[in-house]
């Protein structure tokens, strides 16, 4: 299992490294997207340098967690078409680890490796900013809340590709809908709207992130308890589903198509 | 050592009789007006070190087969057992099995011979060292040494498939599964690749072979199954079909120079047919050993006629899995 890993992280870090332009042009477009927000941002409140800064903070945060879980969200989907295309997909079924783990595996492996790149980004967010976010190490659990649910929506996602396989339209219109759903503070919800905000997938961790990290909060136990809830239920429901689809793939003979 | 022949005999019981079985296999696709039969009662079973030829047009229904064989491909009904276990119930079932499928290159493009090679060993339970070393030496085998930092997507078709069947051989499999290995192989690499499968059968490997170029099954495989619109028409050692086929088949003689007349007329009454510079003599259907001996007195005969012509070409007329193929086919 630790060589498993091991593979998968090299298998990664390779495929992704052999073109360092394709890693350097994603940390240009990734921070050049948010230069634009930021001015748009800047723009429309009117305001500039102090009292921005919160605010700024917060639109830091919540653009980082976008392009986390956008990844995420896309890198099982995609990658599970590249591969059918390629003709790898196959192969990875015939593993006698079962697909299960060696998805996991790659999980890991290639979350790694976006989370330094994020780091990378975040570093020259800050340095074009100045924005002064926190990195209290109680982040940690709403993070991992976050991956969970957003693991969660990956492998539900990737259950379609497996079994409509086009799903290029579904993802597209995710980002949108993503993004527009952390641009709100849905943390302030009250009422039925914050019933809401707690089943949607995501939001009940991103909103206790952007409280530690830009609003110098500390963790409500309570809003993680339902983040933990959150991430484990999606967790559960996303991989359940990917081994039906896996199934559903293997009764039309199209495991391999695309 | 008396340590070494303990461990061969512990070998010889654990050896299961046969490395693949497979029973009445059956699968549909689609639903209603749509549904299609593409596999009906497919059985197949291959002992260790057996090399099966599984051939059939296009669309009768051997890459279905082979993958649910593998897993791939879940039957409507019937069942798969390799060394003892499901592959559809155990992933374990697959530790022992290698496949080189269909059309597909099976290659991460992005990574380098050896890492192909490296990252699938260790897919297939391989501890990673092992996997490099073993990987090393599959690479001189297959002439790809000096190609082993070059990124996949950069080498020829042919280099690539290759590779694709150096790394279903990495794990030192029991059961090869080769879905048209040789497709786009130039000559060359189609030889190697020939002497590679035997070489595999001849460590104890069972092999399960499509293909469509018949002189490769004929050189290659010990037992044929042709399979027509999803059944098994014929299943039988390769020698035998060709045998069976080859019955009622006639000698051919070539000599150098014009047969003169008095010669063509004296074979010509032995019931032969005689051309310019060639006889071919086809003897009544041999139903017994003593038609056999007619047979073989008349040839002689035509030879001590021939005597002292230059015989250029003296050969008999063997049906070969290309004539058979196509007659059981098209029937
Ligand atoms: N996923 C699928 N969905 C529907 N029909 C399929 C599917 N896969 C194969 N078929 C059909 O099943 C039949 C058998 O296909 P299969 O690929 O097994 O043939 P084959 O013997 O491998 O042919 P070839 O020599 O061309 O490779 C074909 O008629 C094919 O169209
Ligand atoms: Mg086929």
């Amino acid at each position: 299992m630790i060589d498993l890993f091991i593979g998968e992280f090299k298998r990664t870090w390779v495929q992704t490294l052999r073109y360092p332009s394709e890693v350097i042009g994603g940390v240009v477009i990734l921070t050049a997207v948010f230069y634009g927000i930021f001015v748009g941002a800047q723009y429309m409140t009117g305001s500039s340098g102090g009292a921005f800064g919160d605010r700024l903070d917060a639109i830091v945060v919540g653009y980082v967690i976008w392009t986390l879980v956008v990844y995420i969200v896309n890198d099982i989907a995609t990658n599970l078409q590249m591969e059918a295309r390629t003709g790898t997909l196959e192969q990875v079924f015939l593993s006698p680890f079962g697909a299960p783990k060696v998805f996991l595996a790659r999980a890991i492996a290639s979350l790694t490796l976006r989370l330094l790149l994020i780091l990378a980004v975040l570093a020259i967010i800050i340095a074009m900013t100045g924005s002064q976010i926190a990195f209290p190490p109680m982040l940690l659990l709403p993070l991992i809340t976050l991956l969970l649910s957003a693991y969660g929506l990956a492998f539900f996602i990737g259950s379609f590709a497996l079994v409509l396989k086009k799903v290029q339209q579904v993802l597209s219109m995710f980002q949108f809908v993503l993004f527009f759903l952390l641009a709100t503070p849905t943390e302030d919800w009250t009422g039925p709207a914050r019933l809401v905000a707690n089943v949607l997938p995501i939001l009940p961790s991103t909103g206790l992130l952007r409280d530690l990290m830009a609003r110098n909060q500390s963790l409500d136990w309570d809003r993680w308890a339902i983040a933990l809830l959150n991430g484990v239920i999606y967790f559960t429901i996303g991989t359940l589903l990917f081994r039906w689809a896996e199934g559903q793939a293997k009764r039309q003979g199209t495991l391999g198509s695309y | 050592m008396p340590s070494v022949s303990h461990s061969l005999s512990a070998d010889l019981r654990s050896l299961p009789r046969f490395a693949l079985v497979s029973e009445a296999l059956n699968k549909s696709y689609g639903r209603g007006k749509q549904r299609f039969e593409a596999v009906r009662d497919v059985s197949l079973k291959i002992a260790p070190g057996e090399v099966l030829a599984f051939l059939g047009p296009n669309g009768a229904g051997k890459t279905t087969t082979i993958k649910m064989i593998a897993g791939l491909i879940r039957p409507d009904a019937g069942k798969v057992e390799i060394a003892g276990k499901d592959p559809h119930r155990n992933p374990q079932a697959l530790q022992g099995v290698g496949a080189v499928l269909e059309g597909n290159r099976n290659l991460y493009w992005r990574l380098t011979p050896l890492e192909n090679l490296e990252y699938f060993g260790v897919l297939r339970q391989m501890p990673r060292k092992l996997a490099k070393s073993r990987g090393m030496d599959l690479l001189k085998t297959f002439g790809l040494v000096e190609r082993r930092n070059v990124a996949v997507q950069k080498l020829s078709r042919g280099m690539q498939q290759k590779i694709a069947i150096a790394v279903a051989l990495i794990h030192q499999p029991h059961l090869l599964l080769l879905d048209e290995p040789t497709l786009g192989l130039d000559v060359e690499a189609g030889e190697t690749v020939k002497q590679l499968v035997r070489q595999v059968a001849e460590s104890g490997c069972a092999i399960l072979l499509t293909t469509h170029q018949l002189s490769v099954a004929e050189s290659l495989s010990d037992r044929v199954a042709i399979i027509r619109e999803g059944r098994i028409i014929t299943e039988q050692p390769t020698q035998a079909l060709i045998r069976q086929f080859s019955k009622d088949a006639g000698y051919y003689i070539e000599i150098e120079g014009r047969l003169d007349t008095s010669r063509r007329e004296a074979i010509a009454s032995l019931g032969a047919t005689v051309g310019d510079s060639y006889i071919s003599y086809y003897p009544e259907a041999a139903a017994s050993d003593s038609d056999k001996r007619l047979a073989s007195a008349t040839l002689y005969k035509i030879l001590s006629i021939l005597d002292p012509l230059p015989i250029v070409e003296i050969r008999q007329e063997r049906a070969n899995l290309t004539d058979i193929f196509l007659q059981l086919v098209k029937q």
